[in-house]
């Protein structure tokens, strides 16, 4: 039997008539990136919103590592592993670059918040402006800061809320390079909502589509690529 | 600011308390610093709130008069020695201000300063009509006893004296503070200010930080409070009115509240002006008041933020990184 990092069952979240996200199910195996696409207002967010606890469920589960967390709130989703990143920037604009993702490791518990800091710092080639405060920073800089937020204490899943908004085609691709390398080595399992097809058909595992908050597609990337609804909804038929 | 800059720029400042004790012969002028230093450290209580919280209170003369009505009223109860009185009072504050602010501090925005100026009202209005216990309108006499901290009563509220308690009282307030604010505690408090959404999503409760922060305030504001009610041997509602903590207010904004000494300079500013323009209008305020305005239009971050910049300009950039600025 498949153990799963993160399996979210039948997930709907409503309000009054509208339903945002209704009935979605999606899971990640440790180390794994299923990139999450559709258009906007398909629910893509409110998903991630939902898994993290951000938003109230109005009916189903989310397990972290086999462990309903459903009930939970954001900071003990947190200090289970589950982490995200925000669809604007969202980042401490007064503190030092350091100071704050020291602060964010210390906060996992992390024993050498210092060293932990420093190590996804040099990891995300944040390093050379570590004193620098996070309002002085480029947005490409701000964006990898964000993630670096994200990234201290090692979690086991990652939500990524269209990490690449607003980065130029290079900043984009050193990020999805930089994305792609950490899952692999600290085996962190990631989903990516993003609307840079390039990059999630790049280094994602598996595609999950969204439209009209259900889900209409799943699969590898060249069968999410391939599947006619897929193309019609979202890709185009020029994909 | 290490360690050690701060150890000396400490004692240099009890040292400057101690000249001006020598240097001034007035009683008048000594009288008058030592109510500009006693609404420093309010100044400092209301700042603190906005600092780290993000948070402007309207009623903050709550923490300032209750101060003095509760020692004022344990003694008249004889409850207990006045330096107990004192304690009892302080910590009792902190505490109430604490369970306070974990209700308080989730009203977002304009909607906690009216809630801060309701209830600062609230208990105004409860002195001001509770003749038999609080004196009402008229106030109450602290009775202070002959001795305190072992040192005579008739000494302590001499003026160079009580400006040298005044004065010490605020530079071991700055110090406690500049300490607690650059601790852990002191970043948390800056991540939830900066970002409360995000604080939550690295592992932050951030209601009981800023409840901390709100008690924190209210203690130093009971401090200034008790300090005033030594200097005068008197409290009255007038010391729990809005008013008041619009006054403190001011001096918060003229002084800027981005650096931890920015109210402390605005209560200078705010009794040197009622002192000198005073001399010339009736209606001084409205002097202060167009200066208060092109403060806030030309130096957002207050007259401390312009010392800053001014200083920062005057000095050359490997000075400001050895210093670590």
């Amino acid at each position: 039997m498949t153990q799963y990092v993160l399996q979210a069952e039948d997930v709907a979240i409503h309000y009054g008539g509208v339903k945002a996200v209704d009935g979605v199910s999606l899971t990640l195996t440790r180390g794994q990136i299923r990139g999450l696409i559709g258009p906007n207002g398909a629910g893509k967010s409110t998903v991630i919103d939902a898994i993290t606890g951000r938003s109230r469920l109005t009916r189903g589960m989310v397990a972290l590592n086999g462990e309903d967390v459903s009930a939970l709130g954001v900071v003990e989703r947190r200090m289970r592993g589950l982490s995200r990143s925000f669809q604007r920037t969202s980042i401490f604009g007064q503190m030092p670059v350091r100071k704050q993702v020291e602060l964010a490791s210390h906060k996992m518990g992390v024993t050498d918040s210092q060293a932990d800091a420093d190590d996804v710092l040099q990891e995300l080639d944040l390093w050379p402006m570590r004193d620098s405060v996070a309002d002085d920073l480029g947005y490409g800089e701000q964006r990898r800061l964000d993630l670096a937020l994200a990234l201290v204490g090692r979690p086991s899943v990652l939500l990524l809320d269209e990490p690449m908004a607003g980065l130029s085609v290079k900043e984009s691709l050193d990020l999805a390079q930089h994305l792609k390398a950490l899952t692999s080595r600290w085996e962190v399992s990631v989903l990516l909502v993003e609307h840079d097809m390039d990059v999630v058909f790049g280094i994602s595992d598996e595609v999950t589509v969204f439209e009209l908050g259900r889900v209409i597609a799943s699969g590898s990337p060249a069968a999410v690529r391939a599947d006619a609804r897929v193309r019609e909804a979202y890709l185009g038929s020029s994909a | 600011m290490t360690n050690q800059r701060l150890a000396w720029s400490t004692l240099l400042a009890l040292a400057l308390g101690a000249a001006v004790t020598q240097w001034v012969s007035s009683g008048t002028v000594l009288s008058l610093l030592t109510q500009a230093v006693v609404y420093a450290v309010f100044a400092i209580g209301v700042g603190v709130l906005l600092r780290q919280n993000g948070m402007v209170s309207f009623g903050h003369a709550l923490y300032f008069g209750v101060a003095g009505y509760s020692v004022g009223l344990i003694l008249q109860m004889q409850w207990m020695s006045a330096e107990w009185a004192m304690a009892v009072t302080l910590v009792g504050m902190t505490a109430v201000a604490f369970v306070m602010g974990l209700v308080m501090v989730r009203v977002p925005g304009v909607a906690f300063g009216m809630l801060t100026l309701a209830i600062g009202q609230m208990v105004f209005l409860t002195a001001s009509r509770s003749r038999g216990l609080t004196g009402g309108a008229d106030g109450m006499n602290i009775d202070w006893p002959n001795t305190l901290f072992g040192v005579s009563t008739s000494v302590l509220v001499k003026p160079a004296s009580m400006f040298l308690l005044s004065w010490t009282t605020l530079v071991l307030v700055m110090v406690l503070l500049t300490l607690l604010l650059r601790s852990r505690f002191g970043g948390i408090t800056e991540a939830v200010r900066d970002n409360e959404e995000r604080a939550r999503f690295i592992g932050i409760r951030t209601v009981l930080p800023r409840a901390a922060i709100y008690a924190l305030s209210a203690l130093v504001t009971g401090v200034a409070g008790l300090l005033s009610s030594i200097n005068t041997g008197f409290v009255s509602p007038e010391n729990l009115h809005w008013s008041l903590s619009g006054v403190a207010l001011m001096m918060v904004v003229v002084g800027g509240y981005k650096a931890l000494w920015g109210p402390a300079l605005g209560a200078v500013v705010y009794f040197l002006a009622k002192d000198i323009l005073g001399d010339y209008a009736n209606h001084w305020m409205a002097i202060f008041g167009l200066a208060l305005i092109a403060v806030i239009v030309f130096s957002p971050t207050g007259l401390a933020g312009l010392v800053e910049r001014l200083f920062k300009r005057n000095t050359p950039v490997a000075t400001r990184a050895a210093v670590g600025h």
